[in-house]
């Protein structure tokens, strides 16, 4: 079965893995304290742009990937909007309850959290496991017994699937008496998880064995990836300071929303 | 002497009994030695002793008097899905490099040296382990221990999870290996390396050893051991149809399958196309062909697990759902253990009936000898024994058709035999067998007809006629 994804590499696949994650961790603290629902809106735009030109991979799959982020963008929009607190009410109706103060700062976290979301889209499509591990070592001297067998696990996980795939199969065909209400919900644990986990723990205690075999140990050794930073990463941060400072003067000076700070 | 131990005592946790008493193996340089025995009697544990990995790597209580273990090992394990940590051919080989401390400019060189030497040729080498063959990935792992550039190798039953195409291949490779290379060797398949080994050494299911001598003399004088214990050696099979008697299946039977231009898709993709054909009562029907060439799909066309045009007809009747497929054709699946729903072997087989229920599954426990087994989780059973609880369980509502998906496979020649032989008692009862296997010998010796599948299409549906020449044979001698 095909796992992996066909994609062309762009510079962002080149920007050193651990740079990345750690600035990224920074970008989505620093996404915390906009509250300014103009600037975040206009902040939005920097994710999409890579998101929709830059990730290498094909205009259908990232429309696909879109739709859960929307979803979440209007869901948690609308959770604020309908049940927030405020005082300059626009509408109400039962328990639905919408003011002013309440629909921009629905707007606000709906924002937010769109943005959480592309950048982790971002993080997660141009950056492969592998290379992020290589990374973590060598950049933030993460000892390598963790790091090589997360790689170990990452391979065991389309192994699972697959035979998660044959024992529905198998089930199906073996013919099960389904439970009732809640007696379901345990027996298709059972089902399931008994068989899965006793074929991966084996599985993870040989991998395990044979790593060890192959003389793996926990010092020093040499690395056929060799990743350190370079001016991708450079021009990543000069982007994202270019496009912070952009949004910023924008949000200010040409606001949409009558409001500028969702916490008055 | 290059390895080698002397006194060696093993204990297991949980079981009351040393597993070697005071075992001493004395190995030279440049000899090729197979261990032979029955399943559990210690070949395995031995061999990780030996390589230095118990107790290092596994942890269990042993003592020993000597231990000479080899400066560097180089161990290549059954599994071929569970010996590699990476995803990638290269990064697999860079991973022994890296170990070694090899700096990265020398590594390129040396992968394609290494990979050279196990016969695979990639242009470039970063190709993804996933999408090979099952005897490739084992000659991967061959050529990363071989990076190690070990002292000694060690082979753990490289070839039990592989088809006799991916066998013979990993063989051959083996073979092409430097001449003085040391190594110990686990097969159950003897007869593709009983002609490459200098030393034989046998051990009983207490794991002492009875023999330790030359190939010929161990194959001359332990036959009769070698058939006890399951081993495949050269000439198994010739001896296992002598004692056979193999009825004839009668030419006037039956029609109880029809099978209409039946198509099986996976998605969009049409996995495989059958034509119209007919399955008569006690008909035994192997399905061969390539690897992804469609046999299970087949299989599950039939069973309606796949999406399907055309249909199955069994005793006239039109099989449209999974449900009404179960009613009349048994399936059963490669791994056994995916089909067990229960905790208990008498639960297992009593799950899927209604009445006399406890008469039933006595009878059939007593029939095949697993009466003493019946308050067992059926995950502890060995793999002979949890193949035939799976066909138990898959015929218990008394269905006329069994469909297998290569029951025989990684089985030893005893459980092997034993299996075929309930298959054929089923036969001759009137049961249809409809299986999929590598096994020219099982299409040879049992089959009555073969399907012959390629690209998803039959390409052949003879029958075969082996088993007239079998009783000619008998009326001549």
């Amino acid at each position: 079965m095909q796992w992996t994804l066909n994609y062309e590499e762009t510079w962002l696949h080149r920007m050193n893995p651990a740079f990345k994650l750690v600035f990224f961790l920074v970008l989505f603290l620093g996404l915390l304290f906009i509250h300014n629902p103009n600037v975040i809106t206009y902040v939005t735009f920097i994710p999409l742009v890579l998101v929709a030109f830059y990730t290498g991979h094909k205009r259908k799959l990232l429309l696909i990937l879109m739709i859960p982020f929307l979803l979440l963008f209007f869901s948690s929009a609308s959770s604020m909007i309908f049940f927030g607190q405020g005082t300059t009410t626009w509408w109400k109706w039962g328990l639905i309850h919408i003011t002013e103060e309440s629909f921009y700062r629905g707007l606000h976290i709906g924002f937010r959290a769109l943005n959480f979301a592309l950048l982790g889209l971002i993080f997660a499509l141009t950056t492969r496991p592998v290379l992020l591990f290589y990374s973590l070592t060598q950049q933030l001297h993460v000892p390598p017994r963790f790091a090589y067998s997360f790689m170990a696990a990452v391979r065991i996980l389309p192994m699972m699937v697959e035979e998660f795939q044959q024992l529905k199969t198998a089930l199906l065909v073996r013919g099960i008496k389904k439970e009732k209400g809640i007696k379901r919900v345990t027996q298709t644990i059972k089902l399931y998880a008994v068989p899965l986990l006793s074929q991966s723990i084996r599985r993870a205690h040989r991998i395990a064995v044979a790593m060890e075999s192959k003389q793996f140990h926990n010092g020093e050794r040499t690395y056929y990836y060799n990743t350190r930073l370079s001016k991708f990463d450079l021009f990543f941060v000069m982007y994202v300071i270019f496009g912070v400072g952009v949004t910023m003067w924008l949000g200010l000076e040409f606001p949409t929303y009558a409001i500028t700070d969702v916490r008055k | 002497m290059k390895v080698g131990v002397t006194n060696l005592r093993v204990k297991y946790s949980g079981s009351s009994e040393l597993l070697f008493n005071d075992l001493s193996l004395q190995i030279q340089k440049g000899e090729k030695v197979l261990l032979l025995g029955p399943s559990g009697c210690g070949k395995s544990t031995l061999l990780q002793v030996l390589s230095g990995l118990i107790p290092s790597a596994v942890p269990v209580p042993m003592k020993v008097e000597e231990n000479v273990i080899a400066e560097s090992a180089g161990y290549v394990f059954q599994d071929p899905d569970a010996q590699f940590c990476m995803p990638y051919v290269d990064e697999e080989m860079a991973f022994v490099l890296e170990n070694r401390g090899i700096s990265r400019e020398d590594m390129d060189g040396l992968i394609q040296m290494y990979l050279h030497k196990v016969g695979l040729h990639f242009e470039n080498a970063h190709v993804e382990i996933s999408s090979l063959s099952q005897g490739m990935k084992q000659r991967l792992a061959i050529a990363s221990v071989l990076s190690l550039e070990p002292d000694v190798l060690y082979l753990d039953e490289p070839t039990a999870l592989l088809d006799p195409e991916g066998t013979t291949d990993v063989w051959e490779t083996i073979k092409r290996i430097d001449e003085n290379q040391t190594m110990v060797i686990v097969e159950h398949k003897v007869d593709t390396v009983i002609d490459f080994v200098h030393r034989v050494v046998l051990f009983d299911e207490n794991g002492n050893i009875i023999a330790d001598a030359d190939p010929e003399t161990i194959l001359s004088f332990y036959k009769h051991k070698m058939k006890e214990y399951g081993i495949w050696y050269p000439g198994v099979w010739d001896e296992h149809k002598e004692e056979l008697t193999l009825k004839r299946s009668s030419n006037q039977s039956n029609s109880v399958v029809t099978v209409e231009d039946l198509k099986g898709y996976r998605g969009k993709n049409c996995m495989i196309t059958l034509p119209e054909l007919e399955i008569c009562e006690g008909e035994w029907i192997v399905v061969t062909g390539e690897n992804g060439a469609g046999k299970s799909s087949l299989l599950l066309s039939m069973m309606n697990v796949l999406k399907t045009t055309g249909q199955v007809c069994v005793n006239g009747k039109k099989l449209r759902s999974i449900e009404e497929a179960r009613e009349e054709l048994a399936f059963v699946f490669q791994n056994p253990e995916f089909q067990f729903v229960t905790h208990s072997v008498y639960d297992e087989l009593a799950y899927s009936i209604t009445d006399h229920v406890h008469e039933k599954v006595t009878n059939w426990l007593t029939e095949y000898d697993l009466l003493h087994l019946q308050d067992q989780h059926p995950y502890q059973l060995s793999t002979g024994q949890k193949r035939k609880l799976s066909v138990g369980t898959a015929l218990f509502g008394d269905q006329r058709v069994l469909l297998l998906d290569e029951p025989t496979f990684g089985q030893d020649a005893k459980n092997t035999f034993k299996l075929l032989q309930y298959f054929e008692e089923l036969r001759s009862k009137g049961t249809i067998i409809l299986m999929v296997t590598h096994d020219p010998n099982i299409v040879k010796t049992y089959a009555t007809r073969e399907w012959v599948i390629s690209k998803g299409a039959l390409m052949c549906d003879r029958r075969l006629n082996s088993r007239e020449e079998e009783i000619v044979h008998a009326v001549d001698s």
